[in-house]
């Protein structure tokens, strides 16, 4: 990653002849490459708490090629947070290999210390240094450098997130989105192999998250971090990342660009991760799905292959489904329950027979009001996405 | 990258903690010295019991054992009792009320935590004996005869003075600590203020009673100076009186191990006493402060019920002490020498405050950090030292330093590692809760900028828990002034401490002769205790303390 201040090289510290390849080679076991190493890479990692019967990640693989900015997508206890410690080193992996800028850090026999992997890593609760001045905090990880260099790069570095001014003060006397800036600062200064991003926005208020988002975006943009993000908003994840990787139970599921990822999920699980939507059962036959919500054209995402007569789950957008006001003995029908104007756009509730809501959001006007027995189809042709169960 | 990182993989999984941390060795190693140290002295007891064969049965009867056991039980019962029953309205008043000076009441309060045993002692001989003060006063309006201050009375009423600030201090912890909302609700259900006391308030503070009350019992069980210039005889001062008369010291060993015995016995009542509940705020955020309860007209007698043990166990203590020593300088008495002991006094207490904090420190941070069952054992075996009577520590250092630890013998040093032996529980307990305010986040968030784990300790971790450790430090300091049975034994002969010379003048009842020495020791005592006592004062005045702060930000 080059930074303004970026000095020549941008290896790792390690010696050359690192001592973990040495061990390696030692023990006759086969480093694994497939050409492309990344600047993060983990390759069937498997990590265990003691006391803990089920792998906290297991079977975990992820390419962070240079410069780019992938976000980990999963609920909470998705192992997401355990994945981004092994890529930081506080958690050792058994099995499995970490590699960070073409180094081996982590194996079963390879564990390189978190001081010693050049990451740059900034926590949901920032984890400022409550003893220590704004610049003292950004100064922290530049030990290796002479002082009249380490002063130097504070300016810039503090420049960049907007921190100019705040130098002197403690961190008790900033705002929450204020020390959110400081510890990328922070991260950044010694010039980092990759940034991390733990929940970074989680702590703020809604309008300062999205706002801080793209100062964020922005910041590593120029500076051309390669960044690993890991949220469990969804939002935040389609808005800065280059990729998104899913998570499901203790592995990525489906990893691609967020247009690929919103546009054909894997899974009914990464569907309901990636974007608000309902999951209703039907038949499949003939390329149609029949649902208690009417006859859907469907088409099938990945390697998901559906015979004719299986019982699928169709994927129901608000944005790709129309309704429109039912006939008198109209079979399956919906009720409108609730319509919230929106200006430009009305989102309505539809509650089916079954109790399911559906929600529904279409351009306004129209005149379907609340009480209509409505009639549900997807909109312009779009095909409902069905997976099997 | 360290050989240690590459085969960390293949280390003994017994170092593990709970979360799967692995600590680096040297915490390991230093936090396993501290605790093998602190075993030393209960380790060699049994040993020297042990080799005297199955004579102990015969020596315990010989000794008179069951009187002496129970004096002894009823002392502590009689002080606990006391203790809580004074502490308890007292920490109500000064948290809870609108008594007025209150603030200055309630630091006043605690001070009577600076007078050592034998002081108060003498004061209390002095004020209140036959031939003392009161009486004097007393046979104006005709009182003949007060009854005699010697025995029980005495004991406990000196133990009382000086231990109730122990359940004063936990209490009013709690009481600060406590979610106002909890009192509010009871209210709002229908019951009176009395009502809501004891169905509320009362029960929430009983695990604060219980831990204050096991610093009472276990403070009265090690008292020697007290109940000796009161002549009840104790377990304690009954070792001590072995100790020095006899040549044969299998005694005093074996009497000791009873000791130790009784104080097991009286933490293990405590860990009884706690019960099943859970007693922390079940919610986060700050504590409201709750309002302050309207006394009325009943106030100002409030004030003057909080000041009654602040005039026993203070004022005229220190007013005793200031007449004695204007009526020497009048009368050109001899007082004690001054400026060695109190130099000698003083660099003993801070080296001994010093050693212990930085003994505590591993352990702590093993503990808090690395909880597994290795730093879990480490954490029990420096509490042993909590439960020990001084004169326990001391006497096995001795057969210690004789038979093993030669060079040591006669100096100093064996004298720090009593204290430190002693004390390690109070520096350790501090820097406990001041790490558990430091988020581990702030650490990682350190070794991920490129510093080892060993410097993330000294520039992160250490300066994060200096609160901790400078009251820690404050109240080892406190305790080493104040502490005679183990100083008497192991001081090298010679080395005079401010405690010793007074207690051997005081001990031939040559009181007047102590009042420059004494007061001396109190004032300086007195140093840490402010310290301590403002510094649980960060009600709102305190708004620049640093430690809470840190503690605001890091949450």
């Amino acid at each position: 990653m080059r930074m303004p201040w970026s000095r020549k090289s941008t290896n790792l510290k390690l010696p050359p002849a690192s001592v973990a390849d040495a061990a390696s080679a030692a023990l006759a076991i086969p480093v694994p490459t497939d050409g492309e190493t990344g600047v993060i890479h983990l390759q069937g990692v498997e990590c265990r708490y003691p006391g803990s019967d089920s792998p906290a990640i297991s079977d975990f693989n992820l390419l962070i090629r240079p410069g780019e900015f992938v976000s980990i997508l999963g609920r909470s206890g998705a192992g997401k947070t355990t994945a981004l410690r092994v890529v930081a080193g506080f958690e050792q992996v058994s099995s499995g290999y970490v590699r960070v800028g073409g180094q081996l850090v982590g194996s079963s026999f390879v564990h390189i210390p978190p001081d010693q992997r050049r990451i740059g890593l900034v926590f949901q609760d920032y984890a400022l240094f409550p003893h220590l001045t704004v610049a003292k905090n950004v100064e922290f990880g530049l030990k290796d450098l002479p002082a009249d260099e380490r002063s130097a790069r504070i300016a810039p570095v503090l420049d960049m997130v907007g921190m100019s001014g705040y130098e002197s003060r403690y961190v008790h006397e900033l705002s929450g989105g204020q020390q959110q800036r400081v510890a990328i600062a922070r991260a950044l200064a010694p010039d980092p192999v990759a940034l991390l991003l733990d929940e970074p926005f989680s702590n703020l208020d809604r309008q300062l998250r999205a706002a801080l988002r793209r100062d964020i975006k922005e910041i590593v943009r120029k500076t051309g971090a390669t960044t690993l993000l890991v949220t469990h908003d969804r939002e935040e994840a389609l808005a800065t990342s280059d990729r998104i990787a899913v998570m499901g139970q203790n592995s990525i599921e489906q990893i691609g660009t967020p247009e690929e990822v919103y546009q054909n999920p894997v899974s009914a699980d990464v569907a309901k991760l990636i974007g608000p939507c309902e999951l209703i059962p039907g038949v499949f036959r003939g390329g149609i799905v029949m649902t208690e919500a009417g006859a859907f054209p469907t088409r099938v995402t990945a390697d998901n292959s559906i015979s004719d007569g299986q019982q699928v789950l169709s994927l129901m957008r608000a944005s790709e489904l129309e309704i429109e006001v039912a006939g008198e003995d109209e079979q399956r029908t919906g009720t409108v329950e609730l319509r919230e104007f929106e200006g430009e756009f009305s989102e309505y509730a539809i509650r089916l027979d079954s109790g399911t809501l559906l929600r529904v959001r279409r351009r306004a006007a129209n005149g379907i009001k609340v009480g209509n027995r409505v009639k549900i189809s997807s909109r312009d042709e779009s095909k409902v996405i069905v997976f099997p169960v | 990258m360290t050989i240690s990182g590459v085969f960390s993989g293949v280390m003994p999984l017994g170092w593990k903690s709970t979360d799967g941390k692995r600590p680096p060795a040297f915490l390991v190693a230093s936090a396993a010295a501290v605790a093998l140290a602190a075993l030393i002295p209960v380790a060699y007891l049994l040993v020297r019991s042990v080799s005297a064969g199955s004579d102990w049965i015969d020596i315990i009867w010989r000794a008179n054992t069951a009187a002496v056991f129970g004096r002894t039980f009823l002392l502590i019962a009689l002080v606990t009792v006391i203790s809580v029953s004074v502490a308890v309205p007292i920490a109500w008043l000064t948290v809870k009320s609108n008594i007025p000076l209150r603030r200055v009441l309630s630091v006043a309060s605690v001070l009577p935590l600076v007078m050592p045993s034998f002081v108060m002692a003498t004061t209390v001989i002095e004020m209140y004996s036959p031939k003392g003060v009161l009486q004097g006063w007393l046979s104006a309006i005709g009182v003949e005869r007060l009854p005699d201050i010697y025995g029980l009375g005495g004991a406990t009423l000196v133990l009382v003075l000086m231990t109730y600030p122990y359940v004063l201090l936990t209490v009013r912890g709690a009481l600060r600590r406590m979610d106002p909302a909890l009192e509010e609700a009871a209210r709002a259900m229908g019951y009176g203020p009395v009502h809501t006391f004891r169905a509320v308030t009362l029960p929430m503070l009983r695990p604060a009673i219980a831990g204050g009350s096991l610093l009472v019992a276990l403070y009265t069980l090690s008292d020697f100076g007290g109940v000796a210039l009161l002549r009840y005889q104790t377990f304690t001062s009954t070792i001590m009186i072995q100790y020095q008369s006899s040549i044969d010291r299998t005694l005093a060993a074996v009497l000791s191990l009873v000791l130790v015995v009784i104080a097991v016995m009286l933490l293990m009542g405590e860990g009884f006493t706690r019960g099943r509940g859970a007693y922390h705020r079940s919610t986060v955020g700050a504590v409201r402060s709750s309002r302050r309860f309207d006394l009325g007209r009943w106030r100002w007698l409030g004030a003057a019920g909080v000041g009654v043990p602040v005039m026993i166990g203070l004022i005229i203590p220190v007013g005793v002490l200031v007449h004695w020593l204007v009526r020497g300088l009048l009368n050109d008495q001899e007082l004690l020498p001054l400026l060695i002991p109190a130099r000698n006094s003083l660099y003993i207490s801070l080296l001994a405050a010093l050693a212990t904090v930085m003994a505590a420190l591993p352990v702590a941070i093993l503990a808090v950090r690395f909880q597994s069952r290795m730093s879990k054992f480490f954490e029990r075996s420096i509490y042993i030292g909590f439960g020990l009577p001084g004169v326990v520590v001391a006497l096995s250092l001795v057969f210690f330093g004789i038979n093993v630890a030669r060079p040591l013998y006669q100096s100093i040093w064996l004298l720090i590692f009593a204290y430190v032996v002693l004390f390690l529980p109070a520096s350790v307990g501090a820097l406990r809760s001041s790490l558990l305010q430091v988020s581990p986040r702030v650490e990682e968030a350190a070794q991920s900028l490129g510093r080892s784990q060993w410097r993330v300790i000294f520039s992160v971790t250490v300066p994060l828990v200096m609160p901790g450790a400078l009251a820690g430090g404050a109240m080892v300091f406190l305790l080493t002034m104040k502490e005679l049975p183990a100083t008497l034994i192991l001081s090298p002969i010679g080395y005079r401490t401010l405690s010793a010379s007074i207690w051997s003048a005081a001990s031939e009842a040559f009181f007047a002769k102590t009042a420059a020495a004494a007061l001396l020791l109190v004032l300086v005592a007195g140093v840490p205790t402010a310290y301590l006592t403002l510094r649980g004062h960060g009600d709102k005045a305190d708004a620049s303390d640093r430690s809470n702060e840190i503690g605001e930000t890091v949450r």
